[in-house]
């Protein structure tokens, strides 16, 4: 297993007074994809918030526990969420691209966060993480039409490509793939694959196979808790928990 | 009469609702199967009865004042009325109706007691077949319902036809009155554009109206060229915009993503109370302590400004205007789906900035929307200018002189001694319906931009 990027201890997280996660501890490795399985409502995408801190933004939730990067605790008073969640991006469930040119979709992240001192700088950027999400064949000739006149499955590498111009070190993938027909699916698989030779790729899903395709490592979740953890093959394989079988075998969820 | 008459309505409505209920329910209990519910079988005869009933209350009091008034005059001894002209035919009509009800003034003619005595007798014979005729359409109406209930009878369907009938009426109502509204201003404008040329009109810099109505009155000429009060207006409209515009957005920006809830809790209701304020209240604060005010703080400065100034009626105006944009603005932030909010804060953007870049671009065209309502307002408001604003016309920008409105011409060439004929009155229909047309452009490609950006998250 390559080395820890992400360790989590004793996490727990409260929307008001109802517990989301129960002291989930788990560690997540550089360079790899991990994937979080379990039935809906059972705390996945919370947990992923944890590690953007993107928790903060919901008024009545509450985190409690170590959660670090790089050894550094992400919860820290020192550390600005703004700057974290440039390290640590996040593709969400459904496309969300902004009212804007496909180019200023892609280039919005190095913008704000002044990656590039001049424009061919910027151009290269946005060139090469279109690429990188496969959507550049797509749109070069039209970078600067409206990314919301994109079709679904686009619109979701637009986002894959508008986090990955930020040169982040984590990304998180809240079921990417829900609103995709099969062959984007695949697209974004492949995605996946290639953005784990340099990044920390988690990935939220529903789709078993796609779990099994993708992901290095899986996390079975549970109700809030997390119920077992490990490489991917011996938790869909030889699971060694009963309820992660009952799941995996989808007599459940 | 008339109240009796709506008593027997009422009781009618009443009578056959019951009896029709009843007469379902006997029927069901019977093990009929009913195709519609009693409920329904009841609300029909209902309103079976005092849709017709009441259609003909009204006609009746809306007919009978002419029918009556003909038979009177018709009545009367020969020639009493030859050679009087319209006028003093109406005076004696008047009189006429004045002793039928019991005011008598010095000693009227002979002639005119009699009529004034069948005058009373021909309304008391109306009232009586008023009351006649309601009974006896009541009472058909109320048998056709209930001849009408049978199991298979579509009581629903019947009902909702009238429902529907009746939706429809109203609706047709409210189109004619706006029609009518626009046909009336169209036509007393054409009867000014006749006396005083279009051209004249749209292109004169000279507007001085007070011209004289009678011929023995020492006034002006009379120009009515509306150039100048449509630039008065449009100096105020844009003072009141220069000020609320900025405010308005940025209040709304900090309610929605800055304020704390607590904040917000007290803020918004206060902003909402600013809006229900009267406006005759906005020109007091208006004409008392705003315009008293830039006058000191002119003359601090060694500047004459006047007493009723462009600015004072436009920073008041803007006072108004604020709870307005604000609360447009706040709703086109809120309808930006938060999604969007997510992803710019998860690529490391500020709330300043998701707020500068993303949410306020995407509610852009809301906001745009709110601010041209917000013109429109500006432009056809009425009270506070009147108050504050000036009434000679002067072709100026100067913010910090006395301009006047379209609204406060209108106002002042209906007051006092006007006649229906002269184009000094007629100007201000005209000034109406150049109102009607701006706003009207404005509205349709303000509520056009709102509508567009509403479908666009959907
Ligand atoms: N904003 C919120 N406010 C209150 N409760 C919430 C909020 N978001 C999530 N929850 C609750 O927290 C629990 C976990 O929700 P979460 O969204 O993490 O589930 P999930 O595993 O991602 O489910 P799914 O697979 O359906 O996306 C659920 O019981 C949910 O009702
Ligand atoms: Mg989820």
């Amino acid at each position: 297993m390559n080395p820890t990027k992400i360790s989590a201890c004793n996490v727990n997280v409260f929307y008001g007074a109802s517990q989301a996660i129960k002291d989930v501890s788990l560690e997540l490795a550089d360079k790899s994809v991990t994937a979080f399985i379990g039935p809906s409502g059972c705390g996945k995408s919370t947990f992923l918030r944890c590690l953007n801190r993107m928790n903060d933004t919901i008024d009545i939730c509450r985190v409690t526990g170590d959660i670090r990067l790089d050894g550094q605790d992400i919860n820290a008073a020192s550390v600005d969420p703004v700057q974290l969640r440039a390290q640590v991006g996040m593709v969400f469930q459904k496309p969300n691209p902004f009212p804007k040119s496909i180019y200023d979709n892609v280039a919005y992240g190095p913008r704000i966060h002044g990656l590039t001192q001049n424009r061919t700088e910027l151009d290269e950027i946005v060139e090469s993480s279109l690429r990188a999400a496969a959507l550049w064949d797509e749109v070069k000739d039209r970078l600067r039409q409206p990314g919301t006149g994109l079709s679904g499955g686009q619109q979701q590498r637009l986002c894959i490509a508008r986090a990955i111009a930020t040169r982040p070190e984590v990304i998180l993938m809240d079921e990417p793939c829900s609103a995709l027909d099969p062959i984007a699916t695949a697209q974004i698989d492949d995605l996946i694959h290639q953005m784990a030779q340099d990044f920390c790729v988690i990935i939220v899903t529903h789709s078993m196979s796609q779990a099994r395709r993708v992901s290095d490592r899986t996390a079975y979740f549970h109700m809030g808790n997390m119920v077992e953890y490990g490489e991917t093959e011996q938790i869909f394989i030889n699971p060694r928990e009963k309820l992660t079988e009952t799941y995996v075998s989808g007599r459940i969820g | 009469m008339t109240a009796l008459a709506f008593g027997i309505l009422l009781l009618a409505t009443i009578v056959a609702y019951a009896l029709n209920r009843h007469a379902a329910s006997r029927l069901r209990a019977r093990g009929q199967p009913l195709h519609s519910l009693v409920g329904h079988h009841a609300g029909f005869a209902a309103l079976l009865v005092l849709v017709p009933v009441l259609v003909l209350i009204l006609l009746w009091l809306g007919l009978q004042g002419p029918v009556i008034s003909r038979l009177l005059m018709g009545g009367l001894p020969q020639g009493v009325l030859d050679g009087l002209d319209t006028g003093a035919v109406q005076l004696i009509e008047a009189e006429i109706t004045s002793i039928a009800g019991g005011r008598i003034f010095g000693t009227p003619e002979d002639w005119k007691l009699a009529a004034a005595a069948r005058l009373v007798d021909l309304r008391l014979m109306s009232g009586q077949m008023l009351l006649l005729a309601v009974s006896l359409l009541a009472l058909a109406l109320i048998a056709l319902a209930r001849h009408k209930v049978a199991p298979e009878f579509r009581a629903r369907q019947s009902f909702e036809s009238i429902v529907t009938g009746l939706m429809v009426f109203a609706s047709i109502v409210a189109v004619f009155t706006t029609v009518g509204i626009v046909a009336s201003l169209v036509f007393e404008a054409g009867r000014f554009f006749a006396i005083v040329p279009i051209h004249e009109f749209l292109f004169g810099l000279n507007w001085e109206p007070q011209i004289p109505i009678r011929a023995d009155q020492i006034a002006a000429e009379g120009a009515f060229g509306w150039v100048p009060v449509l630039v008065g207006t449009l100096v105020i409209t844009v003072v009141a915009l220069v000020v609320s515009v900025p405010i308005g957005l940025m209040s709304a920006i900090y309610l929605n993503e800055f304020a704390a809830p607590r904040a917000r809790a007290i803020i918004k209701p206060v902003l909402e109370i600013l809006a229900g304020v009267p406006t005759v209240v906005y020109g007091f604060f208006a004409v008392l302590t705003v315009a008293p005010a830039l006058r000191s703080a002119g003359a601090a400065l060694g500047m004459d400004v006047s007493p009723n100034t462009a600015l004072a009626a436009g920073g008041v105006m803007a006072i108004m205007l604020i709870p307005f944009i604000s609360s447009f603005a706040d709703d086109a932030l809120s309808a930006v789906p938060r999604a969007l909010r997510d992803g710019a804060l998860a690529l490391g953007a500020t709330r300043a900035e998701t707020m500068l870049n993303v949410l306020f671009p995407a509610a852009l065209p809301g906001i745009v929307g709110g601010v041209l309502l917000a013109v429109s307002r500006a432009i056809g408001e009425t009270m506070i200018v009147v108050m504050a604003a000036g009434l000679m016309a002067k072709l100026t920008l100067n913010p910090l002189d006395s301009v006047t409105t379209v609204t406060v011409q209108i106002v002042t060439l209906l007051i006092g001694d006007t006649s229906f004929d002269n184009p000094k009155t007629l100007a201000a229909f005209a000034l109406g319906l150049m109102l009607f047309l701006v706003t009207l452009v404005i509205n349709v490609f303000a509520l056009r931009i709102v509508r567009k950006y509403r479908e666009a998250y959907d």
